[in-house]
């Protein structure tokens, strides 16, 4: 039955097939668009089968790029078939018709339907179609059936199939009409769907399965009777001749089936994006393109997580062979997706990283009953009585717990209940929920577990309530509390390129990132400061090495763009990150007040600006001395407090004072995942269960907390981060009277490599603005530190000697740890260069190491440098914060000295201090260049 | 500016209050300090008020002396000057009445016995008609009913809004202020909106520095108060609140005093400013809550029968000035309505629906036995919030007990172990607690379909 053209005029549900042959239509132009002398294609012609979706074929623009599409294909001698949705929207409608049942609900969806179609055709320059009047009036028809009364899974197919029926008719019309004389078929006669045993009558109407295979007959059928047709997606009849759909992401089933059936050269899935992506790339705009899948993947793909393409369209591709490719339809000529069979030969390697949520944990422990025969076969009886269909499996000996895909049933309806009811007689059940499943995709799974020690470690702090590893070790998946996702994803997406097992550098299977293909195309970063100064840096290199240059207008930038986001009532520069007089006193003429964390960076501050009122100073120390909060009260510099000991033990000193409290929100937040079981295993801050203790000790000494303090983490990129903060501090402290201001801290991150986004300071101003205004009584406070100093700062090394040993090329340099101690410390990532060889072509993989006698003393591992001779200058970039402040005489080294690089000139001028490191007291860069 | 601390004041003054262009002004000060000035905005404010400028006058009247009650509270003086206005006897009553039981839980906390304290000068005379009868005319009156049905972001209002256009009632889904949590929720109902803005004098603030006391104040008065002055502008002959039955009963008692966190809600202060409405401003205007005669459970039924504002609304009180589109932004999981609405919606919906809209299980987390143990009155006082009765927490958590899929829970376990043994045998069960029942004011029809609709 699954010939073409047997039955012609043949009568599905009243609707009669019809033929548009061109040439036989009164309106349209007997002519070829693309070329009107060309011969016809050869019986040998190969097919393409062209998948375009509802918002594709909703407009007249669109319906253009669909013609142009077809007519390249046709000119490059490839017959086109096109599988078209329902006008975006129109499906939805017409469900909304058939599951309510409402006449009255079911006669306005239908006007809105007939406007729509109506207004398009319009659009289109189409006079009204009597084919298409035909379909408007069988919906009014089919509103009256009775059938409608008991929503009848039938009378709903042939409700719902309707949309695509009415696009397709408008979408012939239309390409014939344009010149490219294009046959409608109707799909129904061509896929047919097989009653399987394990299925319910619903799947049989709603949701059927057509097994499709390679006919060459039918194909040769089809090309004897024309070169362009367009066809339904999403329906098909079932074995007595009715109206059946394909369920979810039916269209794309249909054109998998098609692409099957014609043994086309290949399938087109046309879309709104590039292609299939390593990772959402709502969530993770570092998301990489797959260039390259092979069927297993990408249907492990679509399985967990993406979108884009539904799974059901692979099976029968993969079958006969067919390539399948994934395009953009408004970037027709990005290379999209292809996938295609695996070379056998392929190394295993993380695809992508995907995340399910809305997933529902059901765990049954066995009742006392070790090794019970027949226990998981009762279980599942249940679970297939219910009509719930399990994802996931772990099982022990006394416990199996099994998860549930999001679903109207499961949300909408009490099958659940029903479930657990029926499972609690043969075992305790517990129903786990809302999770989400997050799920690394790659061939050989298994052989990568070495390299997934830091996303293990990243798991490691987060209650994992399963792990899955499937049998066929395409996924590894890990089922976490569902709020626990969003942050999760993008981390470990980024932690899986850091170590190597998303290889985003072979090109055979990545390309570019979402941001460079969808982004304002502008690079994620402008370029580096040090590049426009590279002359002048290599001449302060020449006079001394190592050495850190700052550049100061950088940090007066910075400082500049924060103050522009508004919302933040004082800024405080953290001096920790960089101490440098030079920095101190262009951030107090940019505004901003300081943080110290220690008596002598108080000290350090005042020596700098003496003239500095002292509550422009905040004190934020931990585990400090009492000597030290006592001196910081006699200067009156404002102080914080983050332990019960100072007030319990040392009352006095604080007595009719104002300070601040420095809380950890840690505990019981799910939403920042660290801190959730980190709270505890942080000095910092006080835990919420002892504020009130807190509290009892200040009324007692006669202490005012005036504000309220948390810092919840370094380096964070995303900019919804301090809105969360803002909005726990503020509900904590609507239960202070006094609470005038709310500190965020800082944390502010800087993106370390090239591909990283930076923070959204845009976003960060609008977030922080919502919730001040949500809270008028209270001022915002913030204290970045390294948002302000990073980039302005770099150090700068000379090439001591090259080595080789094995395969591994050192390079080492006259900087080592003791200069720059982050590598090592916090395996933090520096951009690194060769500054004398900047203009040329990286040539091998090195590793950049110091002088110091350890094995950890390496600046960057795995570099790609041109070849760097003895007496080269090395760059090491982004080290303007906790760079030189962390430097040591370790090996009786001396750390790097520091000098500042001033163009606005202002820094000359600044008073000398005695104790100043060796760098400050160096010429300022400003004035010699 | 050289302010004086307010709680060393002597009086505390109703200056005057002005109405231009959409713009209530609300003037106060503490003796002969700086104008403490509130303002509400009405946007697209009709030249002539629908219902006559007498009523519009009187409506603001009334709007002055309640809205005072926020910056009263900043000295709580022993004296109380009314220079705007003159003062029957049965207005200052009721005035008196709303400030010491409006600031209940205020002095609880702060330690303050208001009794005796607040007395609103009066005349002789013991009630004033202030509703001339020229204003009594249809012609004053609004052509067809219409109605304002205040948004709270939470699930209540939206239960009404629910029941009215079920009804077919003409309703304005209103709101006071700029949380765009609530404007969501409105946007959702698919009514005609209306937005009024409420600016607080920013003076207030900074009297809160020089430590001036604060705390809880009536708001649900203060924004009946807006509302009645709105009602009268634009044309409406009806306000319906969403205050169920439980919002009447005290959350504790203090001194021989019972304090009650929502007294604006109950049904004391919703008969007497009903009646002040009708003799003071118009009797045309018709002041109620539809949800008066249902429990919170019975509320919590009628919400979960609609999925349309699952992914919006919110009953947190720590979250709810914010949207986002996380659940986490929109219950903080941590705070009695939290854990309340939570538990009153589970025995009405699907297990993952409810877990969707709250994206966790707040009854798996051990370290909420305590807040639960509240909420059920066990061992503990009911906390200071807007929260159903103790036997209604009961009755759905033992509900849930019933159910194998809540069961297994941290929580549920924890009560079949060790609470339920403890309770009568006789207790309340759920279906018991959904009844409509109690004295109401709503309008017949509304109230037989409530009944019929159960």
């Amino acid at each position: 039955m699954r010939g073409f053209g047997r039955d012609q005029g043949r009568s599905y549900n009243g609707i009669t097939t019809r033929w548009y042959a061109a040439l036989r239509h009164p309106y349209l132009p007997h002519r070829d668009p693309v070329n009107p002398s060309r011969a016809p294609l050869p019986p040998s012609a190969p097919w393409v089968v062209a998948k375009f979706g509802g918002t594709s074929v909703a407009t007249r623009a669109r319906w253009e790029a669909v013609a142009d599409i077809a007519a390249r294909h046709l000119a490059a001698g490839r017959r086109v078939l096109l599988v078209v949705s329902a006008l975006s929207g129109i499906t939805d409608l017409l469900k909304s018709i058939a599951e309510s049942g409402d006449r009255l609900h079911g006669e306005e969806a239908r006007t809105l339907i007939i406007e729509r179609h109506r207004a398009l055709q319009r659009e289109l320059g189409l006079a009204p179609l009597p084919a298409l009047e035909r379909l408007l009036a069988r919906l009014g028809d089919l509103l009256m059936d009775e059938r409608g009364r008991s929503a009848a899974l039938d009378w709903q197919a042939e409700v719902c199939a309707l949309g695509e029926l009415m696009s397709s008719t408008l979408g012939a019309a239309f390409l014939s009409a344009r010149g490219l004389a294009t046959g409608w078929l109707d799909a129904r006669e061509h896929l047919a769907a097989v009653p399987l045993a394990n299925l319910g009558a619903w799947a049989h109407y709603l949701a059927a399965t057509v097994p499709a295979a390679p006919d060459p007959a039918a194909a040769a059928e089809l090309a004897g009777r024309g070169e362009v047709f367009i066809t339904q997606g999403f329906i098909a009849r079932n074995e007595a001749g009715a109206t059946v759909l394909l369920g979810r992401g039916g269209s794309d089933t249909s054109a998998g089936c098609f692409g099957a059936l014609l043994k086309a050269e290949r399938v087109e899935i046309w879309t709104d994006v590039p292609g299939m992506f390593s990772a959402n790339p709502r969530m993770v705009p570092d998301a990489r393109l797959l260039a390259r899948l092979g069927y297993e993947e990408a249907q492990e793909i679509a399985t967990t997580g993406a979108k884009v393409l539904h799974p059901r369209a692979l099976g029968p591709l993969r079958r006969a062979g067919v390539p399948l490719l994934i395009k953009d339809t408004n970037r027709p000529h990005l290379a999209g997706t292809e996938i295609r069979p695996a070379p056998v030969d392929a190394a295993p390697c993380v695809k992508a990283i995907s995340m399910r949520k809305g997933v529902t944990l059901v765990s049954m422990e066995t009742v006392g009953m070790w090794q019970q025969v027949g226990f998981l076969a009762d279980v599942f009886a249940e679970f297939k009585k219910h009509g719930l269909s399990v994802d996931l499996i772990g099982s022990a000996e006394t416990n199996v717990t099994v998860s549930l895909e999001a679903s109207d049933n499961l949300l909408n309806s009490d099958v659940l209940s029903a479930l657990a009811t029926d499972l609690a007689r043969i075992c305790r059940v517990k129903v786990i929920a809302p999770c989400a499943a997050i799920t690394l995709v790659g061939r050989g799974m298994r052989s990568l577990l070495h390299k997934l020690s830091a996303v293990l470690a990243e798991f490691g702090a987060l209650d994992v309530h399963m792990i899955s590893q499937s049998s066929n070790n395409l996924n590894l998946t890990f089922v976490v509390d569902e709020s626990l996702a969003d942050e999760l994803v993008p981390r470990l997406h980024a932690l899986l390129i850091r170590a190597d097992a998303l290889r985003v550098e072979d090109g055979a299977v990545f390309g570019p990132s979402w941001h460079e293909l969808c982004g304002d195309g502008a690079p994620l970063q402008p370029p580096a400061w040090w590049r426009r100064e590279r002359e002048a840096l290599l001449a302060l290199a020449a006079q001394a090495t190592p050495r850190y240059v700052y550049a100061l207008d950088e940090v007066r930038e910075r400082a500049r763009a924060l103050r522009a986001i508004g919302a933040v009532d004082r800024w405080h520069y953290a001096v920790k990150a960089n101490s440098h007089p030079a920095i101190l006193a262009a951030l107090e003429a940019e505004g901003f007040d300081f943080e110290c964390v220690s008596l002598p960076e108080v000290e350090a501050v005042r020596r700098v600006l003496p003239a500095l009122p002292p509550e422009r100073i905040l004190f934020t120390p931990s585990f400090a001395p009492r000597e030290e909060y006592a001196a910081a009260l006699a200067q009156d510099v404002r102080v914080t407090v983050d332990a019960l000991h100072p007030l319990a033990e040392w009352g006095e000193l604080f007595a009719g004072r104002e300070i601040r409290l420095r809380v950890d929100l840690g505990i019981g937040r799910g939403h920042h995942d660290k801190v959730r079981t980190g709270g505890d295993a942080s000095k910092f801050g006080i835990a919420l269960d002892q504020v009130e203790e807190f509290r009892a000790l200040a009324r007692q000494h006669d202490v005012r907390i005036v504000g309220l303090h948390a810092h919840l983490g370094s380096g964070v990129l995303e900019a919804g981060h301090w809105r969360s903060v803002y909005l726990q501090l503020a509900a904590l402290a609507e239960g202070f009277r006094r609470v005038e201001s709310l500190d965020i801290g800082g944390g502010l991150g800087v993106p370390s490599r090239p591909d990283e986004a930076p923070l959204d300071l845009a976003a960060l101003g609008a977030g922080l603005a919502e919730v001040r205004q949500a809270y008028p009584r209270f001022s915002l406070w913030m204290e970045p530190g390294r948002f302000l100093v990073a980039e302005a700062g770099v150090l700068l090394a000379r090439v001591t000697q090259a080595k080789r040993k094995g395969h591994i090329h050192y390079v080492g340099v006259d900087a080592g740890m003791n200069s720059l101690l982050r590598p090592a410390l916090y395996e933090a990532w520096h951009p690194i260069v060769n500054l004398s060889r900047l203009d040329e072509a990286p040539a091998q993989m090195v590793q950049v190491v110091g002088p110091i006698c350890e094995t950890g003393d390496v600046l960057g591992a795995n570099r790609r440098l041109p070849e760097c001779r003895e007496g080269d200058v090395i760059l090491i970039g982004v080290a303007g914060a906790y760079g030189a402040v962390m430097g040591s005489r370790y090996n009786l080294r001396e750390p790097a000295a520091e000098v500042v690089l001033d163009r606005a000139g202002v820094a000359a001028a600044l008073p000398r201090c005695p104790q100043e490191r060796a760098g400050s007291a160096e010429p300022v860069a400003g004035d010699a260049s | 500016m050289n302010l004086a601390d307010p709680r060393a004041a002597h009086a505390f003054r109703f200056v005057r209050r002005d109405f231009r262009a959409g713009v209530a002004e609300l003037v106060y000060a503490f003796d002969e300090g700086p104008e403490l000035v509130e303002r509400i905005t009405f946007p697209q404010a009709p030249e002539a008020p629908a219902m006559g400028a007498v009523a519009l006058d009187a409506a603001l009247d009334l709007l002055h002396l309640i809205a005072g009650v926020s910056y009263y509270k900043a000295g709580v003086p022993g004296g109380i000057r009314v220079e705007s206005a003159a003062l029957d006897r049965s207005t200052a009553a009721f005035l008196d009445t709303l400030y010491l039981h409006g600031l209940g839980e205020f002095a609880y906390h702060n330690r303050l016995d208001l009794r005796g304290r607040i007395r609103f000068p009066h005349g002789d005379a013991v009630a004033v008609a202030n509703v001339p009868a020229a204003d009594r005319d249809a012609a004053a009156a609004p052509a067809s009913p219409r109605t304002l049905v205040p948004i709270g972001g939470g699930k209540d209002s939206l239960v009404s809004v629910e029941i009215l256009k079920a009804a077919g009632v003409d309703a304005t889904a209103v709101w006071v202020g700029n949380s765009p949590l609530i404007a969501t929720c409105a946007a959702a109902t698919d009514l005609p909106l209306l937005n009024i803005g409420r600016d607080i004098s920013p003076l207030l603030f900074e009297y809160n520095r020089l430590g001036a006391l604060n705390g809880h104040v009536p708001v649900t008065a203060i924004n009946s108060a807006i509302l009645a002055v709105a009602a009268v502008l634009y044309g409406f002959d009806a306000t319906a609140f969403s205050n169920e039955r439980s919002a009447s009963s005290a959350t504790l008692e203090y001194d021989g005093q019972p304090v009650n966190h929502q007294w604006s809600k109950g049904w004391d202060f919703e008969q007497a400013f009903h009646a002040l409405l009708a003799s003071r401003v118009s009797p045309r205007l018709r002041y109620y809550s539809l949800l008066r005669p249902l429990s919170e459970l019975a509320v919590a039924a009628r919400f979960a029968r609609n999925t349309r504002y699952d992914g919006v609304f919110s009953s947190c009180n720590r979250n709810f000035r914010i949207l986002g589109p996380r659940p986490a932004d929109r219950w903080c999981g941590q705070c009695p309505k939290c854990h309340f609405v939570f538990l009153a919606l589970a025995p009405f919906m699907s297990k993952p629906r409810l877990l969707g809209i709250f994206g966790r299980n707040l009854l798996d987390d051990p370290g909420l036995a305590g807040a639960f143990d509240a909420l059920m009155e066990y061992r503990d006082h009911k906390p200071f919030e807007c929260v159903g009765e103790g036997r209604e927490s009961r009755a759905a958590m033992a509900a849930l007990a019933a159910r194998a899929e809540w069961r297994e829970d941290a929580l549920v376990a924890r009560f079949v172990e060790e609470i339920a043994p403890q309770l009568p045998a006789d207790a309340p069960v759920l279906d018991d607690l959904l009844k409509a029942e109690g004295p109401h004011l709503i309008p017949a029809p509304l109230a037989r379909q409530l009944d019929a609709d159960r």
